[in-house]
């Protein structure tokens, strides 16, 4: 058995060089294209890195190939073989393996039960546990895993589990992985680790998509690069051998060129002349970070991050800045009582606010529009109205019955303060586009019933096609000005950071490193903040972000 | 697939009127079923569409009505209650031992047995609600432990609970047979909650997305919990009334099997187990459709299995219609 396994690696080091080739991938949802006319190629022994902010189309794309949606135009061609179209089996037949950011292994199973879920080892019927064993050990040992076959995978540290499924897709002996973001849940050190195994799998043969926002695994691992904007290709080029100064230049400089970027704000931030001219009376100048912070937080401390101290002057826009994993949502949702803090200040104007439950953090002025849109957002079976209006309900009703009446008036003009399309109140949430279901959460916070002093958005645009961001970002920067709401948003887009925001707070592990504005705020600027503070920690990021529990 | 779980209920032009009943029959494929059965039963037996027979409808049907309102608030708002067959039997007896063993009013009577349901529901709206238990295994357990209670409390069975007891089962209002306004009452007030008080949305949303509904700002533990405290009052006020009726209680049958009735006629109302979807009209077809099902079947000398049978098949048929059907219908 120990044969049959080297036998196997033999064969694919020998075999002919495997191809992923993509052309023309395209797919629609809703109206809205999620990739539009997509071209990829990754041959054998080669780690093809793939960039993009969220929403650019990278699951989207990922998926396509998995199997898991079926692409509406183009091919996908594996191994030579060309398909229109794969169902997940097909694509796992045809040697794609993909390792997703959650990872897809089971707990409570060993390791090598683990690795042959679904192909089994049998004899007479029964689980041949010794051969499946013997042959997990060849895997582990060829991924350079440290684990035992016999281990239970939900005793394995994130790195380890993550090995195990590489194993997995190579026990079916794939020819092309893609990871998806593979160090976002891993410690500096298990990085390095994980980028030596990418390195010894690429001499093995395969073919590689690698999905990261690090620039220095790009400069470190990738042969090629292609970076995904709206859908399109936005960039492609070979890298190896470029410096990260070149990779920045060229990933933002070709960007610019090659997409005239028709999604950026009317005022070009952070020109003061610009914003100026865009307001409609010239009252409300540039606010002074300084005077006065409507939000005030000092030392907030919590599990997984902390101590963040930052200030939101009244009619600003914050923006945290990181990478997932680096504590921004945390910091959003402990400031909303969504989790307990455990030490710290924060105000709201002079009030001292303290919130034990979302709940509380309302009373107090303080909304969070959550990132996850479909799981903490939207009430996708109910209709229009009853989503905007949901927490209005209660004020806006008379004697303890609804006043109907007020509540269609009021959700009228959220939903042209908004720009909702199609403004229907019935209509349930699920039938709008990702935009405008992000247009309901967002209306929820900003109707006249409901004071919002402070509002915090994570991920603002996530999912939402070109045109309705901009909508998004003119609402929120009309909420700061004419309202002098103080907004504070965690976005991992560099581009949404430098459209949107006065002031930007760069986060890693969970403490703020950087502060970026005026003229310095740019998106070269960013990402390489973000390079430079991606210092290896020795804290596990994952482990203490499993306690993403319900209430 | 309900889209619109609520329309504004004010309707007053005749127009909007046969427009709303239209949507109601393409919203409520039963009340068609409904329709046919009592046209089949009543071409059968000759005797359906018969005051008396209507009335003895009406006064069955009553008890389940009363209880599956509640307990559809309760579905929607994404819990469930399975002790109801239990706190009924408790709520009969607890009434009636106060008004025949010991000799108070019915009125003190009613509130003792409400009383008791409204307990037997605290304790399943705090361990559902404020502890987080599955719903479906507590009220489980609840359905043993308050039988094992109610036979222990009252092991002997109970009878003679004397004429003003009587009253609640027997009485008419107008004609109408007490606990049939009874039932009506329960039955508008809870579409009024539902459709018009600002808690009836809270239903919805936290049977939607209790995460989201949290995140708002709603109080996602008091609405469940108060709804657990009246199904367990609905369901002794039920067993009350039945007690009435038939001026006797026995701890170890009393409403035995009830749970699964009301809970049909939930389902069969179109009220989603997974929570967020549901009418009151819905729950009133289905209560209508059980109580027009088994007095047909009873009149046309149909044995008690076939009827139980009869029910079960509605049941699963019902779920495969609402599976199958929108797609088709769309």
């Amino acid at each position: 058995m120990t044969a049959k396994t080297s036998a196997t690696a033999t064969a694919t080091a020998t075999s002919p060089p495997t191809n992923l080739l993509i052309r023309g991938l395209t797919k629609s949802f809703g109206g809205v294209k999620a990739l539009d006319d997509v071209d990829l190629t990754v041959p054998a022994g080669q780690v093809h890195a793939l960039l993009g902010h969220n929403g650019a189309g990278k699951s989207t794309l990922i998926k396509c190939l998995g199997g898991a949606f079926p692409p509406d135009a183009g091919t996908i061609e594996v191994d030579g073989v060309e398909f229109a179209r794969l169902s997940p089996r097909q694509s796992i037949a045809a040697g794609v393996a993909i390792i997703f950011q959650t990872l897809s292994v089971v707990d409570s199973l060993t390791v090598a039960e683990n690795i042959f879920l679904g192909q089994e080892w049998t004899r007479y019927g029964t689980v041949d546990r010794r051969a499946q064993e013997t042959l997990a050990a060849g895997l582990l040992e060829r991924v350079a895993a440290s684990c035992s076959p016999r281990d239970r995978v939900g005793e394995l540290p994130m790195r380890q589990r993550q090995l195990v499924e590489i194993a997995k897709a190579l026990s079916r002996s794939a020819s092309v992985l893609v990871l998806d973001e593979p160090t976002a849940a891993l410690s500096g050190t298990e990085s390095d680790a994980l980028a030596e195994r990418v390195e010894d799998l690429r001499t093995q043969g395969l073919a590689i998509v690698y999905v990261t926002h690090l620039l220095s695994e790009v400069e470190r691992l990738a042969d090629a690069v292609t970076v995904l904007r709206d859908g399109r290709v936005d960039f492609h080029s070979p890298v190896s051998g470029h410096s990260r100064k070149q990779l920045v230049d060229t990933i933002v400089g070709q960007g610019r060129a090659a997409t005239p970027r028709p999604n950026r704000l009317l005022q070009p931030k952070p020109a003061a002349e610009g914003r100026a001219t865009a307001l409609p009376d010239g009252t409300h100048p540039e606010p002074d970070p300084r005077s006065a912070p409507l939000l005030a937080v000092d030392g907030l401390t919590g599990p997984g991050f902390g101590p963040v101290g930052l200030d939101v002057a009244g009619g600003e826009i914050v923006g945290l800045y990181g990478l997932i994993g680096s504590g921004r949502t945390r910091i959003l949702e402990t400031l909303f009582g969504r989790r307990r803090r455990s030490g710290g200040t924060v105000r709201v104007g002079d009030r001292p606010v303290a919130p034990a439950r979302p709940a509380e953090a309302l009373a107090a002025g303080i909304a969070l529009v959550p990132a996850d849109r479909r799981g903490q957002g939207l009430f996708a079976t109910l209709s229009a109205q009853d989503n905007v209006l949901l927490p209005a309900v209660r004020p806006l009703a008379r004697g303890g019955l609804r006043s109907l009446r007020a509540e269609r008036r009021t959700f009228d003009a959220l939903a042209s303060a908004v720009g909702l399309r199609p403004a229907r109140p019935k209509l349930p949430a699920a039938a709008f586009s990702g935009g405008n279901q992000q247009k309901l959460v967002l209306g929820r916070w900003i109707n006249e019933a409901r004071g919002t002093d402070v509002l915090l958005l994570d991920e603002p645009t996530q999912g939402v096609d070109v045109g309705a961001r901009q909508e998004i970002y003119q609402v929120v920067e009309g909420l700061a000005a004419e309202r002098g709401t103080a907004v504070l948003f965690a976005s991992s887009d560099p581009e949404e950071i430098v459209a949107l925001a006065h002031r930007c707070l760069i986060v890693a592990h969970g403490r703020v490193v950087a502060e970026l504005s005026g003229t310095e705020l740019t998106e070269e600027a960013l990402l390489s903040a973000v390079h430079d503070t991606h210092t290896p920690a020795d804290s596990d990021p994952v482990g203490s972000g499993t306690a993403e529990g319900a209430p | 697939m309900t889209t619109t779980t609520v329309d504004s209920p004010l309707r007053t032009n005749p127009r909007a009127l046969a427009s709303g009943s239209l949507t109601a029959v393409r919203r409520h494929p039963l009340v068609v079923v409904l329709v046919a059965m009592v046209l089949v039963f009543q071409l059968s037996t000759g005797s359906f569409v018969d005051t008396a027979n209507l009335r003895g409808i009406a006064t069955d049907a009553a008890t389940i009505a009363i209880v599956a309102v509640p307990l559809a608030l309760l579905v929607i708002s994404g819990y469930l209650d399975l002790s109801v067959g239990s706190t009924l039997a408790l709520g009969g007896l607890v009434g009636g031992w106060l008004a025949g063993q010991q000799g108070q009013s019915p009125v003190v009577a009613v509130l003792g047995a409400l009383a008791a349901g409204a307990a037997v529901g605290a304790v399943n709206g705090v361990l559902c609600c404020y502890l987080g238990l599955s719903a479906f295994i507590v009220t489980l357990g609840m359905l043993t432990a308050v039988r094992g209670l109610a036979q222990q409390l009252f092991p002997l069975p109970l009878s003679d609970f004397g004429t003003g007891f009587a009253w609640l089962g027997g009485a008419r209002i107008a004609g109408i047979a007490a606990p049939v306004v009874i039932a009506a009452l329960v039955l508008a007030a809870g579409a009024l909650f539902l459709a018009l008080t600002p808690a009836g949305r809270h239903v919805f949303a936290i049977g939607v997305n209790r995460e989201a509904a949290y995140l708002s700002g709603i109080n996602i533990r008091r609405t469940p919990f108060a709804l657990f405290v009246l199904t367990g009052a609905a369901a002794a006020l039920a067993g009350a009334i039945r007690a009435s009726v038939l001026d006797s209680a026995v701890a170890g049958t009393s409403g035995a099997g009830f749970e699964l009735t009301v809970l049909t006629a939930v389902l069969l109302g179109g009220v989603a187990l997974t929570g967020g979807t549901g009418s009151i009209f819905g729950v009133l077809l289905g209560v209508l459709f059980l109580g027009c099902l088994q007095n047909g079947l009873t009149l046309l000398s149909v044995p008690t299995f076939w009827q139980l049978m009869a029910q079960g098949v509605a049941l699963v048929a019902g779920a495969a219609l609402a599976y199958f059907g929108p797609k088709a219908t769309r």
